[in-house]
């Protein structure tokens, strides 16, 4: 029993982080209708300038996390500004878009490869005693404070989108962009707070994702599964991301719990396959019209 | 009120609008007949900044802006073909949008009153999602949402698609009414009938030219016209 809730508290905390990453995933999509492989990228920089705000400057861990958040915003908005809105501009075909979002994912990496180097970098330690017990379960105090974190972002992010005025203009825009145009809503606004939205998220993903694991150039591999969690939910739903998020984090850590950790990610994505099969518009994605 | 000289609009290769001039008057309805695929829906989409074009469009003496949310700043909206409401929010959010570049609280609660006064299907469905309403209720909610933007121009592109001759006779009285509160109508149909009984002045839209123009009455007793968008012989 303690071992299946030490699985499920484990599982959460990285469904949290994966669901953080996620809904950047989702809301590019349910706006551009294109998968922006890019924001692997720029959780991977996230991981970095949380790593260098807390070594180099150095900053205290929530200080870090403002930096890692603030930074990966700005990219994010740089990435759409240079390599997607003259694609927008010219209504080219969503295949392009992905093109481009693949070429700058391999621009940022190989940039922080060239400048940075690869090598491997490991946060320095955050909390003197890791751990607290309450019956015969040991929370991580990390694990904890990674859900909390996720949890009140994602809080934020609901009532950003079902409270405000721009938050209705990105729902009316993810079901017809032509529809907010002609309602006078600046489209191309829009688009800069979602990736901005999308950016932060990611720089809070990647800083935290970096202190569970390490850091290294090529994270965004691994945080690419949080692509095929937002696939999983329901590309272009942001309850769909969530829920997706969750559940393949806490299949990962049974499976590593209970089977072996390197049967991890196949079960893992055995799972995703299995569910696309049968419903292949993900948990809970929406009827799309023309999405590429 | 609305000026268009020389409009031209290509897709590619295609032109679809070749020079044409229209005016629109304050406080009346222009209708703009023709068949499907004469360019009705280009012209408008023109006014509105949503696609291409060359020549002039002026409105109120200046010209009018490219961008279409510029346009709907000056009081222009246009209430598309095939509805376009948002599915996904719910009737109240759908009228919000159309108030989206207003800031004034009160004159938005106030256009609320009148719109659900206008249509008080709205008013019941209120807190339903717009997805689940019928043809005829999504035409009146994307009436509805055109309205809250308090517009001085509205540019109704064929409100009677798709609907039940009832309800057609439904919405072209609401569209005298809309007319009756001062605003003024530039209406796009292909059920020439109706729209020339409500209209003050008449296009008739041919393969992207205008082919003929007149006051509406007058266009309704064209022998011509009667025959060829009318269905009598």
């Amino acid at each position: 029993m303690s071992v299946f809730l030490q699985q499920l508290i484990n599982g959460l905390s990285l469904g949290s982080i994966y669901a953080l990453m996620a809904v950047g995933y989702s809301l590019v999509y349910s706006i551009l209708n294109f998968s922006n492989f890019a924001h692997g990228s720029v959780i991977m920089l996230g991981a970095y300038f949380g790593f260098f705000a807390m070594t180099l400057l150095p900053l205290p861990f929530v200080g870090a996390l403002v930096i890692a958040a603030l930074g990966c915003g700005i990219v994010a908005i740089i990435v759409e500004r240079v390599a997607y809105k003259p694609l927008r501009k010219r209504n080219a075909p969503g295949l392009y878009f992905i093109i481009a979002a693949m070429g700058g994912s391999i621009f940022l990496e190989n940039l922080v490869i060239a400048t940075i180097g690869p090598t491997f970098k490991t946060y320095p330690e955050i909390f003197k005693s890791t751990a607290f017990t309450i019956g015969s379960v040991s929370i991580n105090k990390l694990d904890l404070i990674m859900f909390l974190i996720a949890s009140v972002s994602l809080l934020i992010l609901v009532f950003i989108l079902e409270k405000t005025k721009i938050g209705l203009a990105i729902r009316a825009s993810s079901y017809s962009s032509r529809g907010a145009t002609l309602m006078g809503v600046n489209v191309d606004r829009v688009v800069l707070v979602i990736f901005l939205i999308g950016g932060v998220l990611a720089g809070l993903a990647g800083m935290m994702f970096g202190i569970r694991f390490t850091v290294y150039p090529t994270i965004g591999v691994i945080t690419n599964k949080s692509f095929i969690a937002a696939v999983f939910g329901g590309l272009g739903s942001l309850p769909g991301a969530v829920i997706g998020s969750v559940i393949l984090g806490l299949v990962e850590t049974f499976a590593a719990g209970y089977v072996a950790s390197n049967w991890r990610d196949f079960i893992a994505f055995a799972l995703l396959i299995f569910v696309l099969v049968i419903k292949p518009s993900g948990l809970m994605g929406k009827i799309t019209e023309d999405k590429a | 009120m609305l000026k268009v000289r020389d409009l031209n609009v290509f897709y590619g290769g295609i032109h679809a609008l070749r020079g044409i001039d229209i005016t629109v008057r304050k406080g009346e309805i222009v209708t703009i007949i023709g068949s499907n695929g004469a360019g009705k829906s280009s012209m408008l989409n023109a006014i509105s900044g949503v696609v291409k074009y060359q020549g002039l469009i002026e409105y109120e003496g200046k010209p009018l802006p490219t961008q279409a949310h510029s346009v709907v700043k000056q009081g222009i909206c246009q209430v598309p073909e095939g509805r376009v409401i948002f599915a996904n929010l719910t009737v109240h959010e759908n009228l919000k949008m159309g108030a989206y570049l207003r800031n004034d609280a009160k004159g938005i609660a106030a256009d609320f009153e009148r719109v659900y006064e206008l249509f008080p299907r709205l008013k019941e469905r209120e807190k339903q999602i717009a997805g689940t309403l019928s043809g005829g209720e999504q035409q009146m909610l994307a009436m509805g949402r055109g309205l809250m933007s308090s517009p001085e121009l509205i540019l109704l592109d064929e409100p009677s698609l798709g609907l039940a001759p009832l309800l057609i006779n439904t919405i072209f009285e609401i569209i005298k009414e809309i007319k009756a509160m001062g605003k003024t109508l530039l209406l796009v149909e292909q059920n020439a009938f109706k729209a020339l009984s409500v209209a003050d002045y008449a296009y008739v839209l041919e393969q992207g030219v205008i082919s003929a123009e007149g006051k509406a009455s007058d266009l309704a007793k064209d022998p011509k016209i009667q025959e060829a968008y009318l269905g009598k012989k």
